[in-house]
């Protein structure tokens, strides 16, 4: 990790340590900001159900998010994560589709989503890693590939979803929205990566690979397993979203690559790599979340919305920038 | 703390305007749009909230809500949302997926929120469709270009972006028109993504390849595109291309007295949804319900259409306006009206 732990730490020592370990404090401060603001404009948006269906259409962007801070980790970056999603989505309406709607066949075409994740981001981890190809570009080219494959799949949106998995998705087990249930286990799962050697190879390939070479790590192997990861976690997202939106589409996930980049950022991630945390993504999902919510319910008029939402967006970039910097000092 | 005070006393006081505002009002109507690359979705929205503000006049109050921003579907899945958190009375949708509606639509409908998409179809059974049938906008086209050749020759299609729920839609109108006439043939199909440029980029890659094509079958603003290459290529007397409704290519086409036809997918489809929804909130019934269309929740409107022989009028029509303004048409209020009993 790029965090110098070695500076001298006579004045407001303590504070500092305290964002080294937690780098995501910022984008955590802020999405309690816009939570607060969102509740003065809209209470309904915060009350239980609220925040449910906050939780319900951004978990696919969260973990979206997540699959893309394991890229960035080594200082690389998925283009591609959006046309996985879509390929995944497809492939596993298709296949609930053809083996019917029962439980059994619904987790061998969730297994199938989860190989079809994997096998892309092996492909992105080979082109970039492999062949040395630029990230941005390689990645940029697989994702009309992966689009072209979804487009093969499903030729046009439609195919409806069986009506057990939405139901489970959208709904409560034990008075609990289902949803929540995700997210403990997402947090234990992000948490267990966490303790693995792999993130910890991936952070010291970002901070400095011929550093990470020399020393006698894999660096190429190492970072085709963050792709790996990233296709993964991509298929993952696929999931939520096929939950949240019953039925197949070839082209969902295209718009969301950006925004799973950005989310990083927002959560305190380098996209230099080498520095960053899973938890600030995840974050960094919610706040572009609520900004779209915010900006609609503060009355912005509609043809200044995409104006309001970006430079939103960059203020909260600059906060969080600011805030760690001077925390850090 | 003086400025927390200020925050607060301002915030109350909002919310006490918004609550005399809306014990005056009668209907809330939430309006969604998922892109917003187009002059045409701006227009399509200052029109539905010029006929809101129609309704006024007989007597009806129309709160109206827009949320119109370039979002992915889970984007849009949030609009709706927003919407049902703040318990608008209907949701008026141009909706960036066909089918990933379906779950949060019936939530809405559980809410007891009238849902009609606009402009493109959903699968959803708790929403409903009014618009002009995708397909039938094709068949239009196709048929006058199928018509101005007299039935023979080589014809190449410029579509939009593959898999797109309304370019499937038209591709398979096309597709049959042409089939029913044994003597042309459809020489090549290209996707040039709905962008004038692209469209004008393959227009010249078709001319260079098939310099002896007699028709070009190009939907929306890529006709303009495709207009340009002929024109370069001074092709214009020998060949016949469907065109579209924005102001700078009606001018265009006058000018260059180009041989073009164009199917009418107005603007205006959005403010003739929001008529047919105040109908329905007031407790109207349709007098035939709405049953077309793929998933038998269509009330299609009626499809204009531009050729050589009204361009000058629909031409002295929309004098005045920008360039980039649409040709438009929508239900009035008595028309919408008519269809009720």
């Amino acid at each position: 990790m790029t965090v110098d732990t070695a500076s001298p730490a006579h004045r407001s020592g303590s504070i500092k340590r305290f964002f080294e370990r937690f780098p995501f404090l910022p984008a955590l401060i802020i999405l309690i900001v816009l939570l607060v603001l969102n509740g003065i404009y809209q209470p309904r948006s915060v009350s239980m159900i609220g925040i449910t269906s906050l939780v319900k259409t951004y978990l696919a962007l969260m973990l979206l998010a997540v699959a893309q801070t394991y890229v960035v980790y080594a200082g690389d970056i998925d283009l591609s994560v959006g046309a996985i999603l879509s390929l995944v989505n497809v492939v596993v309406i298709t296949l609930m589709q053809q083996w019917g709607g029962g439980a059994l066949p619904i987790f061998g075409a969730m297994a199938a989503g989860l190989a079809v994740g994997l096998a892309c981001g092996v492909v992105n981890g080979i082109v970039v890693a492999a062949f040395r190809l630029q990230a941005i570009v390689a990645t940029f080219a697989t994702s009309i590939f992966f689009t072209g494959l979804a487009l093969y799949v499903m030729p046009v949106a439609g195919t409806p979803a069986p009506t057990a998995f939405w139901r489970t998705y959208g709904g409560s087990l034990f008075q609990v929205p289902f949803v929540f249930y995700v997210v403990a286990v997402l947090a234990a799962l992000l948490f267990a990566l966490t303790r693995t050697r792999l993130v910890t190879h991936l952070l010291s390939v970002g901070d400095d690979a011929p550093a990470a070479f020399q020393t006698g790590l894999p660096v190429t192997a190492i970072r085709i397993k963050g792709y790996a990861l990233c296709g993964l976690f991509s298929a993952l997202a696929a999931f939520c979203v096929t939950g949240d939106t019953a039925s197949g589409d070839p082209l969902v996930g295209g718009k969301m690559t950006l925004f799973s980049v950005a989310a990083a950022v927002l959560g305190g991630s380098a996209l230099s790599g080498g520095f960053g945390t899973v938890v600030g993504s995840v974050v960094g999902a919610l706040i572009i979340g609520l900004i779209n919510s915010l900006v609609y319910f503060i009355g912005t008029p509609s043809e200044w919305q995409n104006l309001v939402q970006g430079l939103a967006i960059l203020l909260a970039l600059m906060i969080g920038v600011l805030v760690g910097r001077m925390a850090r000092r | 703390m003086a400025n927390l005070k200020t925050l607060i006393v301002s915030t109350v006081s909002a919310f006490a305007l918004t609550t005399i505002a809306a014990q005056a009002q009668d209907f809330t109507i939430g309006l969604s749009n998922g892109w917003v690359g187009s002059e045409w979705r701006t227009q399509m929205i200052e029109e539905a909230q010029a006929a809101a503000q129609a309704w006024k006049d007989q007597g009806v109050e129309i709160e109206v809500l827009v949320q119109s921003a370039n979002v992915d579907v889970p984007g849009q899945i949030a609009h709706v949302r927003n919407f049902i958190n703040e318990g608008v009375d209907a949701i008026i949708i141009n909706p960036n997926s066909p089918t990933a509606f379906d779950p949060v639509f019936a939530q809405a409908k559980e809410a007891g929120i009238l849902v009609i998409s606009t402009d493109a179809e959903v699968s959803s059974p708790d929403a409903m469709y009014v618009g002009i049938d995708q397909k039938g906008w094709a068949e239009a086209s196709a048929k006058w270009l199928a018509e101005t050749l007299e039935g023979k020759g080589d014809v190449v299609a410029i579509n939009g972006v593959a898999g797109h729920p309304a370019n499937e839609m038209r591709v398979a109108g096309y597709r049959e028109v042409f089939e029913g006439y044994p003597d042309i043939e459809i020489v090549n199909e290209v996707n040039a993504n709905w962008d004038q440029a692209q469209g004008q980029q393959a227009m010249q890659n078709i001319l260079a390849t098939y310099p002896d094509i007699d028709g070009v079958w190009v939907q929306d603003g890529m006709a303009a595109g495709a207009w340009r290459s002929i024109m370069d290529a001074e092709k214009v007397d020998s060949i016949a291309a469907t065109g579209e409704i924005r102001k700078d290519f009606i001018d265009l086409w006058i000018e260059n007295d180009f041989n073009s036809g164009a199917s009418v997918n107005p603007p205006g489809v959005m403010a003739s949804a929001l008529n047919v929804a105040v109908y329905l909130l007031q407790g109207r019934e349709l007098k035939e319900p709405a049953e077309a269309g793929q998933y038998g929740n269509a009330l299609y409107l009626d499809i204009p259409f531009i050729g050589g022989d009204n361009v000058e009028e629909v031409a002295t029509e929309i004098e005045g306006n920008p360039g980039y303004y649409s040709y438009t048409d929508s239900l009035s209020i008595d028309e919408a009206g008519a269809l009720f009993k």
